[in-house]
């Protein structure tokens, strides 16, 4: 249970009613296939939910953080493959909220409104976790620049129509030498690799994208040159709670399976033996302390609050608690859960725990925000962001 | 352990290791995906003499599924539920029992199965149960075992039954069951998780009338026959774990030590240390307890009590090994093929999948932890 608005309340359920017609009864087949789940941009386009954190002045829906978070939940209880696909185009518009100017925001915004999605590309061959490993460049040219090199591992990236893409400017800088561009998908040069066949997630689309002097206008610069590793960053800050919530909703449905399974193997039973009631236990307890850490989050985002370690905080607790929950609910269910559904969430759970910086990453930013704190001082003003160079 | 024991499981370690390299290697990925039973390794399995050892030598069995496993687990599981069928005929059955399943179980003429599970709270209960009725020197059994992995290429199952006993009473009794019994029949195939090529069907039981001849102990070993196999096949199955963690931990350490990242391997870095270090610590540990409790079988001692403390640890950890494997690998380690752009060979997603088949499952009502807890 959680304290929400009637607002919100409304936009729960038909969040809810949303999941239990289009994307639950398609979870297993898309997962069993592969394919990317097409059929859902269009179902969703009337409610134009990818446009739920684009603001108002530019035609969205302008939910909130914490309200995000609740349609993310659901959509996570849903499929987490499909719910990715929501998230990470969420994730894509961050970085333009964040720097963008008002023509870049309608130009990205506009069709995330008719039922389109963008994505995000920072990683590459060379740089996952050590960000600044990256080899991309861009070099300025008479009137943009031009892009050259490869992102791996992208969400969304075969049918995304806009991105942010990361890029040198300037190698020798290293991270302070990274800038971001918005590019549009059909740009000259920018080519896209087939999907990825992955363990979990397996119909979000996930490909390897090639940018070969791939030539856009200055006007597709994010803030200024060198300002693409604070933005990645902040984007970063801002999307991770995405995946806590997606995680949230993942464990939520483990449970509520396990749960209908039991119902099933113990007929007229009101109670499993205690060693099982337990487990349903910490289940539970677990998947609500995910939940609070999450809201908590997002109570601090919309006060204004510096926020960057409780969002690696999301992650890491979410992405986790999933995982055990999912082993645990598999575990429970024994051969039965082997052969259900319940594997297709442990895999989904695997991935969640990489993607969007992995929970080693999320702990080393949350380290250094524990251990730089003086002790038995008073509350030091936190930087709402923090830069990750790990090491 | 003598040193004779010590050549002979050295020896058996050598053979299922060059095996694993030149028949499953190039196979396990193809068999996770077509999930086919792959009947020409199983006939190689029986040349190399793989397939008899459960009576034999069971610390050897052990050795051979761990390596096996290490590589190919479903081939692991095949042969764990062959040699568990095996073990329960060598065990229990009489001299005719015997010499007619035995050898030919062991030289792998014949392929062994169990039917254990049935999808109610505990075996005997629920509409689907198994039963029997004893009549004229003839029992007749109806009703279902689910989950039974072999089924429909095994040529032999050993079931468990729930026949009336005295006073109103029921007891559960062990039957060998031909195949091709009159009335048996094989299910659709169920979709798993993991572990694909080793098929996973029900078997329906349709007035199946079998000679009494056909039960394995008298009728009042049937709740030890059960209790004992099980014991048995969860030993098997833990060595599968072990291989299967050794992988774990060989793989990610090799990704780790190949993969750059802050400008050197990452296998440098201690949070990557910590992952694979307690990979290969649990492993290790768990790979003694399953020698001490293979030993014990081989001597004919108590061993229940340690197979279900194998158990219960691994189904603690066990699925942990490629959690944190995989974590290891990154990107790398939730891929099913080797991306473009990229080198390698990927076995952790899958070995990720067949964990979980060889450490989650157990029944609801079949816990290690009582088994463990009465004997304190």
């Amino acid at each position: 249970m959680n304290i929400i608005s009637p607002e919100q309340t409304a936009i729960q359920a038909a969040a809810k009613a949303f999941v239990a017609q289009h994307i639950i009864p398609k979870a297993v087949e898309f997962d069993k296939s592969g394919a990317f789940h097409a059929f859902l941009l269009e179902a969703a386009k009337p409610s134009k939910i990818f446009g739920m954190a684009v603001p108002r002045p530019y035609g969205g829906l302008d939910y909130s953080p914490l309200t995000q978070a609740l349609v993310l939940e659901e959509w996570g209880y849903g499929c987490c493959g499909m719910a990715t696909t929501l998230a990470a185009s969420v994730l894509s518009m961050e970085s333009v909220l964040l720097a963008g100017n008002d023509e870049q925001k309608r130009r990205f915004f506009t069709p995330m409104l008719n039922g389109k999605i963008g994505a995000f590309a920072l990683t590459e061959p060379s740089a996952g976790s050590d960000v600044g490993g990256g080899k991309t460049t861009a070099v300025k040219t008479a009137d943009g620049y031009t892009l050259h090199g490869s992102k791996c591992w992208i969400t969304n990236g075969g049918i995304a129509e806009v991105f942010t893409i990361f890029a040198q400017t300037d190698p020798a800088k290293g991270v302070k030498g990274i800038s971001a561009f918005i590019v549009e998908r059909g740009t000259p040069g920018f080519t896209v690799g087939d999907e990825e066949d992955k363990l979990g997630l397996r119909s979000s689309n996930t490909v390897f994208l090639g940018l070969h002097d791939v030539k856009i206008p200055a006007a597709n610069l994010l803030g200024k040159e060198g300002d693409g590793m604070k933005i990645a960053m902040q984007t970063l800050d801002l999307a991770r709670p995405a995946i806590g919530a997606l995680a949230v909703g993942l464990a939520r449905r483990a449970l509520d399976e396990c749960v209908a399974l039991t119902h099933e193997r113990f007929p007229g039973k009101p109670f499993p033996g205690q060693a099982l009631q337990f487990k349903f236990a910490d289940m539970k307890i677990q998947i609500e302390a995910a939940r609070q850490v999450l809201h908590h989050m997002m109570a601090l985002r919309e006060a204004k609050l510096p926020f960057s370690e409780e969002s690696a905080m999301t992650k890491t607790y979410g992405t986790d608690m999933a995982m055990n929950v999912t082993t645990t609910a598999v575990r429970l269910m024994g051969a039965a859960g082997y052969t259900s559904e319940l594997g297709k969430f442990m895999r989904d759970a695997k991935v969640m725990q990489i993607y969007e910086g992995t929970n080693q990453i999320q702990r080393l930013v949350i380290a250094r925000a524990v251990l730089a704190r003086p002790k038995a001082a008073a509350p030091a003003e936190k930087p709402s962001t923090e830069k990750v160079t790990a090491k | 352990m003598s040193t004779s024991q010590a050549n002979e499981q050295q020896r058996i370690t050598k053979i299922a290791d060059a095996f694993a390299d030149e028949f499953l290697e190039p196979i396990a990925a193809d068999l996770d995906r077509n999930g086919k039973y792959p009947k020409a390794i199983i006939v190689e399995l029986a040349k190399h003499d793989l397939l008899g050892l459960a009576v034999s030598t069971f610390t050897g069995h052990i050795q051979a599924v761990q390596c096996l496993s290490h590589v190919c687990p479903a081939v692991g599981t095949i042969l764990n539920n062959h040699a568990a069928a095996s073990y329960a005929i060598g065990k229990w059955g009489s001299t005719a029992q015997k010499s007619l399943y035995l050898s030919a179980l062991g030289k792998g003429e014949v392929l062994g199965a169990l039917g254990v599970y049935e999808r109610g709270t505990a075996i005997g209960i629920g509409q689907n149960a198994l039963v029997g009725s004893e009549a004229n020197g003839k029992i007749t059994l109806t009703g279902k075992k689910s989950f039974v992995r072999n089924a429909g290429v095994a040529d032999v199952y050993v079931v468990f039954a729930t026949l009336p006993a005295e006073a109103g009473k029921t007891s559960i009794n062990a039957f060998i069951v031909d195949a091709k019994a009159a009335g048996l029949s094989v299910g659709a195939a169920e979709q798993t998780m993991g572990l694909r090529g080793c098929p996973v069907a029900e078997l329906t039981f349709k007035n199946v009338v079998l000679d009494t001849s056909a039960r394995l102990g008298a009728p009042k070993d049937g709740v030890a026959i059960l209790s004992e196999t099980l014991a048995v096949y969860a030993v098997g199955e833990a060595a599968q774990t072990v291989g299967i963690g050794k992988a774990a931990a060989k793989h990610a350490a090799a990704a780790a030590k190949h993969r750059i990242q802050f400008g050197h391997p990452i296998f440098s870095l201690q949070a990557i240390q910590t992952l694979l270090a307690d990979i290969a610590s649990d492993t290790h540990l768990a790979w003694l307890g399953v020698q001490n409790a293979a030993q014990l079988i081989e001597d004919g001692a108590p061993f229940t009590t340690e197979s279900a403390m194998i158990k219960n640890f691994l189904g603690r950890f066990g699925q942990r090994l490629l959690t944190d494997a995989i974590q290891v690998e990154g990107g790398m380690g939730i891929c099913e093929k080797v991306p473009p752009h990229f080198t390698g060979t990927l076995p952790l997603a899958r070995l990720f999948r067949d964990i979980a088949g060889t450490t989650l499952l157990e029944l609801p009502a079949d816990f290690p932890e009582a088994i463990i807890a009465a004997s304190l």
